[in-house]
């Protein structure tokens, strides 16, 4: 039903990639992942003592659902860190695909664009596949493409806000200075709308988390949101209209005469 | 009428189901042996680092109906049982019933609002939660920072000692003529099997062995949860204070002498480590942020312990007999609502107990 795309020339039919972290149960969180159709999904294990596979039995339990598993370095508050836990799950998972966050300020959890940039310049160079989770700053973006990262995630909004697309003008400048980049947003999406917004807009994907782990039914709103992100996308390939002004008449009105006009 | 038989029952757990079952069970008259894997007194139980709330409001808003259903049973039940057993067993187990509070910084009221909505989604009209202005919030809890602006009352909430609690349920369960032994693991798999018992005498078998009963339950998990406990008398709150913030939700519940815990982390992880610093960052803050003297507190405790959950973090009770005709009885998954249903899953538990065991049983 997707058109599929393709990222570390990997394909994948759904633009949805689902986060599996918040969910009342495992179980909800499993039904959510059923219902949104998607191909990849993260999760997070830096609280979890990766060190001594703590959370084995729930990562089992995402991995047993056949998913892209794209571990992510939530947490993490420096490249070096981010690099510990990177090494850690690409031994635990037996995945080179990385979420690379490194998170510049604990309130917001917006990411810090020097700590990206290093950790993500280490990781490439050790083989990963990075998905850095960034901000819409188009420098920070050009740096983390030379720096080797091949797909970027700028931020709709902060996690969790549920504010939608906070910057239009510094995504679009996103989109189109880097038409080539597989661009997928990811974070700060409340409702179907934005992300269907976002997909109209010429995005690749998005990635969200909290908007289907809170939702009072977690698996419905999963189905929304692909549907909406079908949409966007059916959207922005059949190619959308460009919006008319028509409040204050360019031209006289059949049926008025001319010298009523106001010019 | 005739009297219901006196069964012989071995209850495999001394945690908070094993021992409320312990107590419930000998008072009506049965011949209850209870078997503790590790020692009464140094419990590994969930129960004892819990915080010990009865919150069927708060609970519902992060499970389903049927968990405040269960809980509002329950909350009715504690202080009949503790009337009972405070007056078998002192000193008497402090339970306080005045309702809970919810706060959260200016910038976070969102969360108070979501909170309030799912609360309506989940409740419709049984919503008793009401919300508070400054004012009202400095009257029911003068110590509160000036900051906390809003908040919202749960009134249907309480909260009692649980330590204080499994200490005395066990010596009534002793003095009702129990059998309490320590160091006497009682496993079931591949078949039931104690050291110290002969297992085969007993008409039913109870496993209430929480995250114990891993080995043989497929479905079961622990979710790490770490609590502070801290001690001071500058600082005076009346009931559990719940700080909503966008990343984790903690209370703060008053304990007799001074005492407060402060809990709990929520981490899918079987992991029992200590406490994370990152964690004891969060209780720590979320406790200064309520009135800035907790500064002072004396720390008393770090604990870190795993709430035993099935997949769909419901609680199950299973009935089956074995080869040999006894009867084998499974209570588990109350995560992290052990306090709030217990009773109501003691009460469920109690209507299998009514005779030897039936085929009607094998379900």
């Amino acid at each position: 039903m997707q058109s599929a795309f393709s990222l570390y020339g990997e394909t994948f039919n759904s633009r949805f990639l689902l986060g599996t972290a918040l969910y009342a149960s495992p179980q909800l969180m499993l039904e959510a992942i059923a219902s949104s159709q998607c191909d990849i999904v993260t999760l997070g294990l830096r609280r979890q003592n990766p060190k001594d596979q703590d959370g084995a039995r729930i990562w089992q339990a995402i991995a047993g659902t056949g998913k892209r598993l794209l571990p992510n370095t939530a947490g993490c508050k420096s490249a070096r860190e981010a690099i510990t836990l990177a090494e850690m799950s690409r031994e635990i998972f037996a995945t080179d695909w990385l979420k690379l966050e490194v998170i510049g300020d604990d309130y917001n959890l917006q990411p810090c664009p020097f700590g990206l940039v290093e950790a993500a310049t280490e990781l490439t160079k050790r083989g990963f596949k990075v998905l850095p989770y960034c901000t819409d700053d188009l420098v920070l973006c050009q740096k983390l493409l030379d720096a080797g990262c091949e797909v970027l995630m700028p931020w709709g909004s902060p996690i969790g806000t549920g504010l939608g697309l906070m910057n239009k003008y510094n995504l679009r400048c996103l989109r189109e200075r880097l038409p080539q980049v597989p661009l997928i947003v990811d974070a700060g999406l409340g409702a179907p709308s934005q992300a269907c917004e976002a997909m109209e807009m010429g995005f690749d994907g998005v990635l969200l988390n909290t908007a289907v782990a809170k939702a009072a039914q977690p698996a419905h709103m999963a189905a929304a949101f692909a549907a909406a992100i079908h949409a966007g996308r059916e959207a922005y390939t059949a190619g959308l209209m460009v919006q008319r002004q028509t409040a204050s008449p360019s031209t006289p009105t059949i049926g008025q005469p001319f010298w009523h006009q106001k010019f | 009428m005739h009297a219901p038989p006196c069964l012989s029952i071995a209850i495999a757990g001394a945690g908070l189901v094993g021992r409320l079952l312990a107590w419930r069970l000998s008072l009506a008259g049965h011949r209850v042996t209870l078997c503790e894997r590790d020692s009464f007194a140094r419990s590994t139980s969930a129960a004892h680092t819990a915080a010990a709330m009865i919150s069927p409001l708060s609970e519902v808003v992060v499970s389903e109906r049927k968990i405040y259903d269960m809980g509002m049973a329950s909350l009715k039940l504690w202080p009949q049982w503790l009337e009972a057993l405070n007056l078998l067993q002192q000193p008497p187990v402090v339970y306080a019933a005045q309702g809970s509070i919810l706060v959260a910084h200016p910038q976070d009221a969102s969360e108070l609002l979501q909170f309030y909505q799912d609360l309506s989604a989940q409740l419709g009209t049984d919503n008793t939660a009401r919300w508070l202005d400054r004012r009202e919030i400095a009257q029911l809890e003068p110590d509160l920072s000036a900051q906390f602006t809003q908040g919202l009352y749960l009134p249907d909430e309480g909260h009692l000692d649980n330590r204080q609690l499994l200490t005395n349920l066990l010596a009534a369960a002793q003095k009702l003529g129990a059998r309490c032994l320590e160091q006497a693991a009682i496993e079931f798999q591949p078949k039931p099997y104690c050291s110290k018992l002969d297992l085969s005498k007993f008409d039913w078998l109870v496993d209430c062995r929480g995250f114990g009963a891993k080995p043989s339950q497929e479905n079961l998990r622990g979710v790490r949860g770490e609590v502070l406990w801290v001690e001071t008398s500058e600082v005076r709150l009346n009931r559990p204070i719940r700080l909503m913030h966008p990343r984790y939700k903690l209370y703060i519940v008053p304990k007799p002498q001074h005492r407060f815990i402060i809990g709990a982390t929520e981490i899918e992880s079987e992991d029992r480590s200590p406490m994370s610093l990152r964690s004891m960052l969060e209780l720590g803050s979320a406790l200064y942020t309520l009135n800035p003297a907790f500064a002072e507190a004396r720390i008393l405790e770090l604990d870190a312990n795993l709430r035993p959950a099935f997949w769909d973090n419901l609680p199950q009770i299973d009935a089956t007999i074995n080869s040999r005709g006894q009867g084998i009885l499974s209570i588990n998954g109350l995560y992290r609502h052990g306090f709030l249903l217990a009773p109501c899953m003691i009460e469920e538990a109690l209507t299998h107990f009514t005779s030897c065991p039936t085929p009607d049983d094998n379900n």
